[in-house]
């Protein structure tokens, strides 16, 4: 039986209409790296100003223990250390790479042949046995990956989890990809399913998991096609096929679908014996093991309202400015880093792709309706997957009443945005929830 | 705010089709079975009505926004129309049309608009209206028509095989018992006489998912509770007076109601429970209206109390 999450949720309308295979994406001739693109503490620059790189060498270093490096995506020259605008419009140290034209030329040849290489041989399980366990891990820190489903949180942390003292006994694989519109992990388990069970073995092993579940929404059939065939005959791997509701990407509702156990406010999900992984973060470990090509490129999804042959799925070097993805925007559009339920708006085009960025969508029209009073429908109680009364806190969020949010729980909102999708009378609900959520913090 | 010609807004990007005006209309064309009914039975009478409760609300609430709050127009919401439905199917047809114009006033200007417009008011509209002249006006609002139809067939609702269809209004109890079964000449408020008619207009209204079945069958339950206890017709009992029509649309409005599931429930018992007891031991012979108001007063305290399941109120309790 298919199952899912048990507190709300909704069906919007998937729009999973971009091309499934991966198109590589030319090199940047500039790429922008902003220090701070994953949770923790941002990384330290290891090169200065003037100095020369080769692409894939590291240029920042793990600073702290949650932190992750960040390696050149391109071969070129360090133009400048300096604070820059992320897409989001705020400002954050980065290192700015620039190439000449040789330098280009010669980091797309090397590129075309290592995508080449990939895309022929056929990844070899025996990989795990070639490695121990601190091996592994310190490939991946070495790497700067970081979980690719949005939050960016260093994958050498989890899998290492000093801090625990029981092993967890299971790992999710999340490839549920809920969001509209994101396309970008299905995209990878389609053309990539063997890499990331291989990967999910590197990571079992590096954590000592014995189990891992590849959990995947019904709507994908194609990657659970590929998947289930890329694990046939491997013990402790299985395929979870999990009944399509958003936000079942979300890891609070993963782990209810797949094992039936909630976690409590404010734990993580190794207080129920689970970690939970990205599939695109199993490729970037293989990536990592297997090729030792760090984390400086992803997949990313370009889709909404825009001409359909340029609703694609590309490998883009981290540092990309988002200008350089092909899109024709209708005139009077959003743009979105990531998909329309919690995507967050890009100010600045020029701004770069980061580490956790996975789509731009593009939609047109104003957005936002005007709101009108609320009706009092429910349909926000009864679809808040976390089981909160979003219209009493956005209420407090409005009239600043932080105890009385505190009180109904406000810290548990994941910001999923079903509120302000399903309310019939337009009321932006989140907003309001955010402010109550931030005024509440102690 | 735009810059690049960038729009930015944070998420989410996309809304549901759903609307409030559009609720408001669903409900409006689940309502029109029982409009055709009171209509086909009553005839002329229940349509001038009809057309008065309905414009005077509407011009009520059109009159107040503009020159009493001095806000933009409400009207386009549906609701003032929606009310003024409301309180005509809750009428005796025969009733003189003034009188339905002062329930409209009543129901839009102080049950809606005093307490602050669509969403605000504490009580239902279109029932304030009706238990205000009800109280004002006894003898008018408890003086049925008989169900012959101005544009229907005068002999048809005679008929035994109607008997199903038009089950009477139960607002006599005591004629009602005294008739036992024999319903051909009890009339009923306008929108109550047809239970086939709210039936349908219910499974249109859960169809399109505009309300939860939580309400309505909760209502019938407490009601059919209460029959079982002190041993009344069931069957009876929930067919007849403005029961159905009240649990479908009147206890399930958004505004008054309770904002979680089991909130609902509770709701809905206690509003045939209400209606049960008025119906056997109080003095006037039909509740439902006087039972869904009191819950109404009663819902902000159930909203107090009837959290819903908070996602991690569990703490680790699968956790071995």
């Amino acid at each position: 039986m298919r199952s899912t999450f048990k507190i709300g949720g909704i069906h919007p309308p998937g729009n999973k209409i971009a091309d499934r295979s991966i198109e590589l994406l030319p090199l940047p001739m500039t790429a922008t790296l902003p220090l701070s693109q994953h949770i923790g503490v941002p990384a330290k620059p290891i090169v200065e100003k003037g100095e020369h790189v080769d692409r894939g060498q590291c240029v920042a270093e793990n600073s702290a223990y949650i932190s992750a490096g960040l390696h050149a995506p391109i071969s070129g020259t360090v133009a400048a250390i300096e604070p820059t605008v992320l897409p989001s419009g705020k400002l954050c140290n980065a290192i700015i790479i620039k190439a000449t034209q040789e330098e280009h030329d010669a980091d797309t040849a090397v590129r075309e042949l290592y995508w080449e290489k990939v895309n022929s041989r056929i990844p070899e399980f025996s990989l795990c046995d070639r490695y121990d366990k601190s091996e592994i891990i310190k490939l991946v820190s070495a790497s700067g990956v970081v979980g690719l489903g949005g939050a960016a949180f260093p994958s050498h942390v989890k899998l290492a989890s000093e801090k625990v003292t029981t092993i967890p006994e299971l790992l999710i694989l999340n490839g549920c990809e809920c969001e509209p519109y994101l396309m970008c992990d299905d995209a990878l388990m389609c053309a990539y399913a063997r890499n990331i069970a291989v990967g999910i073995e590197l990571m079992m092993k590096a954590s000592g998991i014995k189990n891992a579940v590849i959990a995947i929404e019904d709507n994908k059939s194609e990657a659970i096609k590929a998947i289930s065939a890329a694990i046939v005959s491997r013990e402790g791997v299985a395929l979870r096929v999990l009944k399509t509701k958003y936000p079942q990407g979300g890891e609070k509702q993963l782990v209810e679908a797949v094992t039936g156990r909630r976690i409590a406010s404010g734990a993580l999900p190794i207080s129920v014996g689970v970690i939970v992984q990205n599939v695109a973060t199993a490729f970037a470990v293989w990536q990592a093991v297997a090729t030792g090509q760090p984390l400086i490129e992803r997949v990313v999804t370009v889709s909404g309202d825009i001409p359909a042959e340029q609703r694609r799925n590309y490998m883009v070097a981290i540092g990309t400015p988002l200008a350089e993805l092909p899109c024709e925007r209708p005139p009077k559009c959003r743009s979105l880093l990531g998909g329309p339920m919690m995507g967050s708006p890009v100010v600045r085009y020029d701004a770069s792709l980061m580490k956790g960025s996975s789509g731009l969508t593009i939609l047109s029209g104003e957005g936002r309706k005007a709101p009108m009073q609320c009706v009092r429908c429910a349909i926000c109680v009864e679809a808040c997957p976390m089981g909160l009364e979003p219209y009493l806190l956005s209420t407090y969020g409005r009239l600043r009443m932080c105890d009385e949010a505190r009180e109904h729980a406000v810290a548990d909102c994941i910001e999923c945005g079903i509120c302000s999708y399903s309310c019939p009378s337009n009321r932006p609900l989140l907003d309001f929830i955010r402010v109550a959520k931030q005024r509440s913090r102690k | 705010m735009k810059e690049n010609n960038l729009i930015f807004s944070p998420s989410p990007n996309i809304h549901t089709s759903r609307t409030t005006p559009g609720a408001m209309k669903h409900v409006l064309i689940a309502l029109l079975p029982a409009i055709f009914c009171a209509l086909y039975f009553f005839g002329l009478p229940a349509l001038s009505l009809l057309i008065v409760t309905v414009g005077v609300s509407i011009l009520t609430e059109w009159l107040i926004t503009k020159y009493m709050l001095r806000r933009p127009a409400t009207i386009g919401d549906c609701s003032a129309a929606l009310t003024g439905v409301l309180l005509a199917l809750n009428l005796p047809a025969n009733l003189p049309l003034w009188m339905g114009a002062v329930g409209a006033v009543i129901a839009i200007g102080i049950a809606k608009m005093a307490f602050g417009g669509l969403g605000c008011n504490i009580f239902n509209p279109a029932l304030v209206g009706r238990v205000f002249l009800l109280i004002s006006f006894p003898v008018a609002m408890t003086t049925w028509p008989l169900p012959d139809g101005g544009f229907g067939d005068a002999d048809g609702a005679t008929g035994a095989t109607l008997l199903s269809l038009v089950k009477m209004n139960g607002a006599d109890l005591d004629s009602f018992s005294r008739l036992s079964f024999l319903v051909g000449d009890v009339g009923g408020s306008m929108g109550e006489v047809s239970a086939i008619a709210i039936l349908i207009g219910f499974a249109y209204l859960l169809i399109m998912r505009v309300i939860r079945w939580y309400i309505p069958i909760a209502v019938v339950l407490g009601l059919v509770l209460v029959d079982l206890g002190c041993g009344y017709p069931i069957g009876i009992d929930i067919i007849s007076g403005g029961l159905l029509l009240g649990a479908v649309f009147m206890a399930s409005d958004y505004v008054t109601s309770p904002m979680t599931r089991n909130g609902m429930l509770l709701y809905g018992l206690l509003i045939g429970v209400i209606t049960a007891v008025i119906r056997r031991w109080g003095s006037y012979p039909e509740g439902m209206s006087f039972a869904i108001l009191i819950m109404n007063g009663v819902t902000p305290l159930i909203n107090r109390y009837m959290r819903p399941a908070k996602f991690s109120s569990v703490k680790k309790e699968v956790d071995k």
